[in-house]
């Protein structure tokens, strides 16, 4: 954001002191490739520059958002908006806008967009896309680097600069024959961690166990090990849901007055830890508040609820500013090896798809398995496994967890709906028992 | 702006570049939340624009797009697009092919009855705010919300075969909900259901009778909370039209868009069960079963004069007497599969690439009305009001629940159930569909919320649908 503009929100800020301001500058670019059957299907660049704003009166408030905005545009605006707020009615519930002025250290991130050129990116593609082809495989997927820069300014005196450059990476191996699929990711602000001969040794291993026979299992229950994003897409679902704050307000979640209880088994804890070297890094959240280490879970008591400054107003709770977008389980005592020798008989769950749930209260959920489900029998892998649906409750699988990988993995996350933003966490593979299979997909 | 459309397609028609799109789009959009009867927001997005800049250089696409329009941005866009085109074109084997098209040049301005983006302010507020108020008047009920978003776009498509079109549409979205509870369990009630969206303006609030509804969603909320559940294995299932929408969008709509076929959307939103030896020949539902894809009809949110690559709009026969004719596709895929290109490449704003797209997604009407169909149903549920859904990445095995369902004994309605679940492998479904209502229970159920594409696109679209029967469907699925 250019001085001149910055010093013209100060301004507006400073001249109208019976309102209350929250501009959001923001300048977000992609460079977006997609490759399909071992090639390129498209190639994007995006730039999109925006200002939202949100102008409150007392208890009333007006939001807008200019794209490519000019002073002249934004003056516009907030005039018309400064008029237009009075016929609105009041939210009795809404005290203050965030009021947290504490500053992260500023960190130098570099522009991966740069780091992570086109060039560079066909490059490892065209490795990659060699090293599947003797195994008939071709790869699927999406090469994105953001460049995002969001400058907050309001008037209750915060002046906080958020940046991020994001690099997702995920490629799926498809087999020839019979489309059989495994998936492989890579989420990161750190360029020089994305290490190409790993990620293709990685695949390959997964390839190799994807070549056996494709059979079906029957609905019922079943001793489950789950990758690190399977349990972390559980656990996200489960944590925006029942520990949110606006879902007590909403009467909607089981743990209303259950904080400093025991809630799930002393093996399970759970951080939400902006900083953690493992993920990308978040300095503030949405509002602007310091996202600081937040623990949700620690040996299974319940020890926070996610809460904003509107909840925390609305609900006489103590904002945390948790948002649950670097969340953090624990590791355990076992090999990941060691979990697969110890199954008798059981499945191995490499990705989600298409979760919904079923009863938000409850926790309980239905989706799907896909990109490589498989047969455990006599501690091996050794069947590839129809895609299958789940109905099951994510309390009863966090009940369920009887062992934990020593050791945890990073995956991303995108919020595709929005302006395409990246996220990641860290999760260990788990063990789980008694998981519901409710019906098979009879497709790969 | 036209001008300027026009300047960059004369730029970009040099010999080097095989083919090239320009779109320009101002968008508007407004929307008000309203939470336990008390306004939460009142965002508004007006004049919003961007411009994208598609290319296909050495058979490859490369796209750009922006939200700045100046000289130097269009230049470097330009740039972009044609630097990313090349250098994608270096991990190409298959290259991109299709027929030229003769241009189109027209132009279609939508005007809605009551335009909800000059309406009084205060007016529109107040009719929700009153809605949002009496939903708040009953103690059984913790939660409620009511919403609207107002959506108005102007287009401008221009490419490199000389076609030149503009247009402009108005869309609205409104929609309300409770919850009620007993301190232990929640059951919810929305209305007009997830399928809400319609083509026009503040005239489309007004048909949906909220003020009307609040009592009855009201109190179908509470007598849930005393209704017995499904206890059958399975059953024929009536399925209403706000969620039978849902059900043809996501069993056969996104199931027959091509580019999945050729897994273009693996690494997101999935594949298909289809293949294309199954065109001509693979009974997808019974005889009843008609299904096409249809741009032309105006009160759909899917309506346009040429789709984001300059096809004309047209009705496409997916499925002809339960058999699989058709798909929905792009110039490049219809070329691969032999077919003629159906008008569903579309991008929801101009800085982002079309993707094969639903436009105007439609079940045919069969005959009678929904009393009748419910008079010669022996045994079995009425259901409707979408609450869960989900479907997995070949769209062949789908699980939905429904927030509400009416027993039918008799042919008559004897009481309502639970939350019934269903769950269905998509061919084996349709092949049990053994009645859909007639014409004039036919119409247009939107939504502005479908997703697909990375970076993500939500999209607005229509499904014209009728309630149908099903014949002995799993309806008692439990977590
Ligand atoms: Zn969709």
């Amino acid at each position: 954001m250019q001085d001149t503009f910055k010093e013209k929100l100060l301004e507006i800020i400073d001249k109208n002191p019976s309102f209350k301001f929250l501009f959001a500058y923001s300048d977000w670019e992609t460079d977006f490739l997609r490759f399909y059957r071992s090639q390129t299907n498209y190639n994007i660049s995006k730039r999109a520059t925006a200002l939202n704003t949100t102008i409150y009166k007392g208890k009333k408030s007006l939001s807008f958002s200019i794209t490519n905005p000019t002073i002249e545009s934004l003056l516009e605006k907030v005039d018309e908006a400064m008029i237009t707020i009075d016929a609105l009615p009041e939210d009795p519930d809404f005290v203050d806008i965030e009021k947290d002025t504490r500053k992260a250290e500023e960190r130098i991130k570099a522009n991966n967009i740069e780091q992570m050129s086109l060039e560079k990116k066909i490059s490892y593609l065209t490795k990659l896309a060699d090293a599947v082809e003797p195994y008939k495989f071709k790869i699927y997927g999406t090469f994105i680097c953001n460049n995002e820069y969001t400058h907050l300014i309001t008037s209750n005196g915060l002046d906080k600069i958020m940046r991020f450059s994001p690099i997702y990476f995920e490629a799926k191996a498809v087999s020839d024959i019979n489309q059989v699929t495994v998936l492989e990711a890579f989420g990161s602000e750190n360029a020089l961690s994305f290490d190409i001969d790993s990620i293709i040794k990685s695949l390959i291993g997964k390839i190799k166990n994807a070549q056996s026979e494709v059979v079906d299992v029957d609905p019922g229950e079943y001793e489950v090990i789950l990758a690190p994003r399977c349990i972390g897409e559980y656990i996200s679902y489960y944590t925006w849901s029942c520990c949110s704050a606006s879902s007590l307000d909403h009467k909607n979640t089981l743990l209303e007055g259950k904080l400093g209880e025991q809630i799930f088994p002393a093996n399970f804890t759970l951080i939400d830890d902006p900083r953690n070297p493992m993920i990308v890094n978040f300095d503030y959240n949405g509002e602007g508040h310091l996202y600081e280490k937040t623990p949700i879970f620690e040996n299974g008591v319940f020890k926070n609820f996610l809460v904003d400054s509107y909840y925390a107003n609305k609900l006489n709770m103590t904002e945390n500013g948790a948002q649950g977008a670097c969340l953090v389980m624990n590791t355990g005592d076992k090999e990941f090896d060691e979990m697969i020798k110890s199954t008798k008989k059981g499945l191995f769950i490499s990705s989600l798809h298409y979760m919904n749930f079923i009863n938000p209260k409850e926790s309980s959920i239905t989706g799907l398995t896909r990109d490589g489900t498989f047969l455990i029998e006599d501690g091996k892998l050794t069947k590839v496994v129809n895609n299958l649906r789940f109905t099951v409750k994510i309390s009863d699988i966090i009940n369920n967890i009887t062992e934990i990988e020593n050791k945890a993995h990073t995956f991303p996350q995108s919020d595709n709906y929005g302006q395409f933003s990246i996220n990641s966490f860290s999760m260990p593979h788990v063990k789980v028992k008694a998981f519901n299979i409710s019906s098979s997909t009879k497709t790969v | 702006m036209k001008k300027l459309v026009q300047d960059i397609i004369t730029n970009l028609s040099v010999p080097s570049i095989t083919f090239a799109d320009v779109r320009f789009t101002t968008t508007d959009d407004e929307s008000i939340y309203f939470e336990k009867g008390n306004l939460r927001y009142k965002d508004a997005s007006l004049d919003s624009k961007s411009l994208g800049i598609r290319v296909l250089i050495n058979g490859c696409w490369g796209f750009a797009g922006t939200t700045d329009l100046s000289k130097k941005s269009i230049d470097y866009t330009m740039l972009k697009a044609i630097s990313n085109a090349k250098h994608g074109s270096l991990f190409k084997r298959e290259k991109v092919d299709f027929k030229a098209i003769d241009p189109t040049i027209a132009s279609y301005m939508h005007t809605p009855k009551e335009n909800p983006f000059i309406m009084d302010s205060e007016e529109k507020i107040a009719y929700f705010a009153n809605i949002a108020t009496k939903l708040t008047k009953n103690e059984k009920i913790v939660y409620s919300n009511v919403s609207a978003s107002f959506y108005r776009q102007y287009k401008i498509y221009a490419n490199t075969e000389g076609t030149f079109t503009d247009s402009l549409v108005y869309d609205v979205l409104p929609s309300m909900m409770v919850m009620a509870s007993d301190g232990r369990q929640n059951y919810s009630r929305k209305w007009p259901g997830d399928m809400n969206a319609r083509r026009g303006g503040f005239e489309k609030v007004r048909a949906f009778e909220f003020e009307k509804n609040t009592d009855r969603i009201i109190k179908e909320a509470i007598d849930l909370l005393s209704a017995p559940s499904i206890e059958e294995e399975r059953a024929d299932l009536i399925i209403g039209a706000s969620h039978l929408a849902l059900q043809l969008h996501e069993s056969v709509g996104h199931a027959t868009e091509a580019d999945r076929i050729f897994g273009m959307e693996i690494s997101y939103a999935g594949k298909t069960f289809v293949k294309p030896t199954m065109l001509g020949n693979f009974q997808y539902g019974s005889e009843l079963v008609n299904i096409f894809s249809d741009s032309t009809l105006e009160n759909g949110l899917g309506f346009h004069i040429v789709d984001d690559e300059g096809v004309p709009a047209r009705r496409a026969d997916i499925v002809k007497n339960g058999i699989l004719q058709d798909q929905q596709t792009s110039r490049e895929i219809a070329q691969m599969l032999g077919l003629e290109p159906s008008s569903n490449m579309l991008a929801t704003h101009a800085d982002e690439i079309p993707l094969v797209r639903m436009s105007n997604f439609c079940l045919g009407a069969g005959k009678g009305s929904l009393d009748e169909l419910i008079k010669n149903t022996e045994n079995g549920y009425f259901v409707d009001f979408t609450k869960t859904w989900s479907i997995d990445d070949n769209r062949y095995n789908f699980q939905f629940t429904t927030e509400i369902g009416w027993k039918i004994k008799d042919g008559e309605i004897v009481g309502i159930v639970k939350e019934p679940t269903y769950f269905g492998i998509t061919p084996e479904f349709w092949n049990s569909c053994d009645a859909i209502c007639g014409e004039e229970e036919w119409d247009l159920h939107g939504t502005f919320h479908c997703g697909k594409g990375e970076p993500g696109q939500v999209k607005h679209l229509s499904h014209g649908v009728a309630p149908a029967r099903f014949r002995n469907v799993v309806v008692n699925v439990k977590a």
